[in-house]
């Protein structure tokens, strides 16, 4: 019984990854129309991931001089793990939980922690210039988010007082934490964009490295680096529809439908500012970052911890 | 899974770190042998805390306290590499002969 | 039987890895062989139900090695591993010793006796931590954070760029060791200790 309920999550697991990374690609091409004048199709968008998948497989590789070719092709398959991982460790509904551990939001920070690691070898491994320029501006911006993403994480777990994450969803029965910590969810946001280096903060891939830490990246790599980009941006839309949204509690429909909703709602915004917000310079994010968002998510904390101790009374 | 095997794994782990530490040349190895050192001990610490406490959270907080240690480490670790070569332009133990100044 | 299994792949994984650190040619692998063998202890003691100690310490090796490969590339030649390298002293004895002390701590685990106590199914050791480390411990708690609080002084004291006798890049001299140059005369000070110049491929 305990081994079909596993089996169940991580097919769950598996077929929330393939939805959301093609609702991810379908949005952002949609909104990117919508932004440039374009003429809105959403249909014919619905095929452009598969076509776009399918000429990248198909055209020549490129390769360096000398590339470190081993962790080369490992870096894909590790954001690619990572983000997995990370959205293994979400409940999709009560019960429904792939990776059943008491310190689940610990295991996502661990992973997250890691995608430093991935996108820098993705930067490092090809012996060019402009991938090691954007791998060594990741390693600045993730040393910059990971506190406040960490820190907001903790804040969140602090009213359910467990660290898994099924507890924290329940602990939101009488009120959410976007409204019981309103710095919690827009600092998460912010550093989850970092995180996916999505949008203002694609930082290691900006254009004006033409293209960065992925330059040199072609063919099946390229399409799974892409994908993997986009599971992280999925992972951190759950993790933030379970901890700051109620998760799967809400009237009248069945918890994954709630959770699913809570999801998009949190993916569409954070891929649409890949159209709407442009590129933070790197050291104006580190400034920003230590001098103003490591505060503010002090500031949470500290806020989530006294309303701990008036609720223990 | 016994409590010699875990022993033996993380004496390999701190044999290592030994053979490193003593070996290398750049100061950057060297702090790699020596967490390397720290990571066998936070595996010993580990395994006796699992088979030998009954789950006394003691054994728990050594491993805290062990993490500690390595934080220090690379912290100061990292610091003093910056320092020496600004100082004397120096990246491997040979080229520092006089520890003063 | 699975998880003996586990436990031996993994514990493979972390000798092996750890192995590999001093004999990887390239600084950045160097660097995450060493992040390796620490997932992989981390994922022993996660087997061991450590859960808690054995994420945090995947956690904070993550970003730990990768400051480390930083480090590396910015202080050593030949940080990409274009060449084969081995920067070793003193080797023979650093074996000799490294084999003494495996030998002397696995004889240690092999016969000495422990008392055996498991701990007990049902109790949530992150909790017992957590309450220990705030409670009985809360002085052990304390003393580590100050003391990183201390390393965190420190550390930007030693690696800050203006040293005590002036700018630390330049060679900064204590006055009692200036015999024939003028106090305070941070050039000629520079000229008395001369810095070494950077010479790849001097290794025995």
């Amino acid at each position: 019984m305990n081994a079909l309920r596993v089996v169940i999550a991580v097919v769950s697991v598996g077929a929330v990854s393939v939805a959301g990374i093609y609702l991810a690609a379908w949005v952002d091409l949609l909104v990117g129309r919508a932004v440039a004048g374009l003429e809105v199709r959403p249909l014919d968008a619905l095929s452009a991931p598969l076509r776009w998948g399918a000429a990248t497989a198909l055209k020549t590789r490129t390769t360096t001089e000398r590339p470190d070719a081993e962790t080369w092709a490992l870096a894909p398959a590790l954001l690619a793990a990572l983000a997995a991982v990370g959205l293994a460790a979400v409940p999709l509904a009560p019960g429904l939980l792939a990776a059943d551990v008491a310190n689940g939001i610990v295991l996502f920070g661990a992973a997250m922690a890691l995608v430093v690691v991935a996108v820098f070898l993705q930067g490092w491994s090809p012996n060019s210039p402009l991938p090691m320029i954007g791998g060594y501006r990741f390693i600045a911006e993730g040393l910059s988010y990971e506190i406040p993403l960490a820190v907001v994480l903790i804040a969140a777990a602090l009213p359910a007082r467990s660290l898994a994450i099924a507890p924290i969803v329940t602990s939101q029965e009488h009120l959410w934490n976007i409204v019981r910590q309103p710095l919690g969810l827009p600092l998460y946001l912010m550093a989850g964009l970092g995180l996916a280096f999505w949008g203002p903060l694609a930082l290691p891939e900006g254009q004006d490295l033409a293209g960065g830490s992925s330059l040199e990246t072609s063919g099946v790599s390229r399409i799974l680096w892409r994908t993997a980009q986009l599971l992280v941006l999925v992972a951190v839309a759950a993790m933030g529809a379970a901890v700051f949204l109620g998760g799967w509690l809400g009237p009248l429909f069945p918890g994954a439908a709630w959770m699913i909703v809570k999801t998009i709602i949190l993916l569409v915004p954070l891929i649409a500012t890949r159209h709407f917000v442009a590129r933070v310079p790197t050291e104006r994010y580190v400034v920003v970052s230590w001098a103003i968002l490591i505060p503010l998510s002090l500031l949470d904390v500290f806020i989530a911890g006294i309303q701990a101790l008036v609720a223990a009374r | 899974m016994t409590l010699q095997a875990l022993i033996v794994v993380a004496a390999a782990l701190f044999g290592i770190g030994v053979y490193g530490a003593l070996s290398q040349q750049s100061f950057v190895m060297i702090m790699m042998g020596l967490e390397l050192m720290l990571n066998g001990t936070i595996l010993a610490g580990g395994s006796m805390w699992a088979l030998t406490t009954g789950g006394s959270p003691k054994g728990q907080m050594l491993v805290v306290v062990l993490m500690t240690v390595m934080a220090v480490e690379a912290a100061m670790g990292f610091a003093l590499v910056i320092g020496i070569y600004r100082v004397r332009k120096a990246d491997i133990t040979e080229k520092i002969k006089r520890l003063k100044g | 039987m699975i998880l003996n299994v586990t436990f031996w792949a993994f514990s493979a994984l972390a000798v092996f890895s750890g192995w590999r650190v001093f004999r990887a040619d390239s600084m950045v692998r160097a660097a995450y062989w060493l992040l390796l063998s620490f997932a992989a202890v981390g994922i022993i003691l996660v087997l061991l139900k450590a859960e808690f100690l054995g994420l945090i310490l995947i956690l904070m090796m993550g970003g730990e090695m990768t400051i480390m490969a930083v480090f590396m590339v910015a202080f050593m030649m030949n940080p990409a591993g274009l060449n084969p390298m081995t920067m070793v002293h003193r080797n023979s004895v650093a074996i000799v010793a490294g084999v003494v002390s495996f030998l002397a701590i696995a004889a240690l685990g092999l016969f000495a006796r422990f008392p055996v106590a498991r701990a007990p199914a049902g109790v949530d050791p992150t909790r017992k931590l957590g309450v220990e480390l705030l409670g009985n411990s809360m002085l052990v708690f304390q003393t580590a954070g100050v003391t990183l609080l201390a390393a965190m002084i420190a550390a930007i004291a030693i690696s800050s760029a203006r040293g005590r006798y002036g700018d630390a890049d330049q060679g900064s001299v204590e006055p009692d060791q200036m015999v024939t140059a003028p106090a305070g005369d941070v050039a000629a000070a520079a000229a008395h200790d001369p810095a070494p110049v950077i010479s790849p491929g001097v290794h025995q």
